[in-house]
């Protein structure tokens, strides 16, 4: 956001652009995550990434299109998420979520809406977590999808969700 | 702008990032790939970009100047390691491992100074020889750690990891050991061991107990055989025990190692001792055994033995290295 604005306080800019990347930096790894859950099944390239996260974040979550690249090899080296290739065409190579990239994503993807929630007060906004539809853990606050309702247990910590789950009327 | 300059212009930018790139990554074919990706990355973006919906030079300037600089991109590939003071969390064993190697050999180096400056008699003041050795050993620490100090920061800052120092046959075989349930390379040769020991026992034995004609040798030179044969069934023995502790209990292997490296240490005295009376040696002529080198051969007998003494000292160093390797497997 601040690399837009052009000829004002220098040193305020340094200063609130470098304030500003460490926030990002986190959670655009947390953002590309997500893209990257929602293709879960057809995979998608690093163009459509960049493109997804520009779109679904209005445009406020901009990040160096080129530093995507590292962002998903290191994803990738850390068993996250994984890659394939096209065979014909462009051969583009195509990111997919991995078993444990899920349960890295649910787990952060909770923790940062926790986190979202609690903070909001102090900069005076509202944050809905849909807690129709989702579960956070109260142990480690894991998301846990309420439509999986065989789940009985958290499966980060292991807690016990089951009275969690009748009293929100979706077991009985 | 013909779509020749087009590519010229996307050619460049690559080039650029190619440049900036960890050298690291650069040794890897993988990095062929990461281009190839930014590249189609640029051509897409450009052409969304563009009114026509084909790449102009407008818009694949935009597209570049979307893809952020060739030194943020390098910044992000570099960006991997967990900081610990300046060397990185994933460097710091790697490190001390090759401080505690690089200290070994300059202690081993100097031990084996002193030695050759008490075989050739060019020093014989005790303290001027122990001050000459500590003074050796504290300067070549120092500036040993120094560089090493210095290369691992270099290395941390690179983004460098352990695994890209090995060759990407080793990672793939370690890869598939795991991928199939192995457990890791086995570290020792059991029945190897075993055998070796045996031999050396046996040889061990035959010297305490010395078989030999009587008169045939003389006292003082049965003795140091005697001696010798006390440290082969020592040695022996733990080589023994490590073949039948196999691969197993790394710590055990590597306190074995340690006594060895004294052991080896501990005969040099009395190798020296041997060098310096040539009158009592055996030397072997048909048809019969002579006792005491004539003096004609003794510069080539003391050659001889200072080769064998620095033999056994270096081998520490290989024995240091086992150290090292038996480290991974705890």
């Amino acid at each position: 956001m601040i690399k837009r604005i052009k000829g004002f306080d220098p040193e305020f800019l340094d200063y609130a652009s470098k304030f500003e990347s460490e926030i990002n930096r986190g959670i655009s790894g947390l953002c590309i995550l997500s893209i990257i859950n929602r293709y879960e099944n057809e995979g998608v390239h690093g163009y459509q990434i960049s493109k997804d996260l520009q779109d679904q974040t209005k445009e406020i979550l901009i990040i160096e299109e080129g530093t995507l690249y590292p962002i998903l090899r290191k994803l990738e080296d850390d068993g996250i998420i994984r890659s394939e290739r096209e065979k014909t065409g462009r051969k583009r190579k195509f990111y997919f979520i991995t078993a444990n990239g899920i349960k890295v994503y649910n787990y952060l993807s909770g923790f940062f809406s926790k986190l979202t929630e609690a903070i909001a007060p102090l900069f005076d906004v509202n944050v809905n977590l849909k807690r129709e539809r989702y579960l956070y853990c109260p142990n480690c606050a894991n998301k846990i999808d309420l439509t999986t309702l065989e789940l009985r247990y958290c499966d980060v910590c292991g807690h016990n969700i089951e009275n969690e789950v009748k009293e929100r009327g979706f077991k009985k | 702008m013909n779509e020749k300059n087009l590519e010229s212009l996307v050619n460049e930018y690559i080039k650029e990032v190619k440049k900036a790139l960890p050298d690291w990554l650069k040794d890897k074919k993988e990095h062929k790939e990461i281009l190839a990706e930014l590249e189609t990355h640029i051509w897409e973006k450009a052409n969304e970009l563009s009114d026509s919906g084909q790449a102009n030079e407008e818009s694949i300037r935009m597209a570049i100047a979307h893809m952020g600089t060739p030194k943020s991109i390098a910044r992000e590939y570099k960006r991997r390691g967990t900081p610990k003071v300046y060397i990185t969390k994933e460097l710091w064993p790697l490190y001390l491992n090759v401080l505690v190697i690089v200290f070994a050999i300059i202690i081993i180096l100097n031990v084996i100074g002193l030695i050759l400056n008490i075989v050739s008699g060019t020093t014989t003041d005790l303290g001027e020889l122990l001050g000459g050795l500590i003074g050796g050993v504290q300067s070549g620490l120092f500036v040993a750690f120094a560089i090493v100090s210095i290369i691992f920061v270099a290395l941390s800052m690179e983004g460098y990891f352990p695994e890209d120092f090995k060759s990407k046959k080793e990672l793939d075989k370690k890869a598939l050991r795991v991928e199939m349930g192995l457990p890791p390379k086995p570290f020792i040769k059991p029945v190897g061991e075993i055998i070796g020991g045996g031999i050396g026992l046996v040889v061990g034995v035959l010297f305490i107990f010395q078989p030999f004609p009587a008169g045939l040798f003389i006292a003082e030179f049965l003795l140091l055989l005697r001696i010798f044969g006390i440290f082969m069934i020592i040695a022996s023995s733990f080589d023994i025990t490590r073949g039948i502790i196999g691969n197993r209990q790394p710590l055990t292997h590597q306190i074995i190692h340690l006594i060895k490296i004294i052991l080896k240490f501990g005969v040099i005295p009395f190798l020296i001792i041997l060098l310096n009376r040539p009158d009592i040696f055996p030397w072997f002529s048909t048809p019969w055994i002579h006792v005491g080198i004539p003096p004609e051969f003794h510069v080539a007998y003391r050659s001889g033995m200072i080769v064998l003494v620095v033999i056994i000292a270096l081998t520490s160093i290989d024995e240091i290295y086992k150290i090292w390797k038996l480290q991974k497997y705890k």
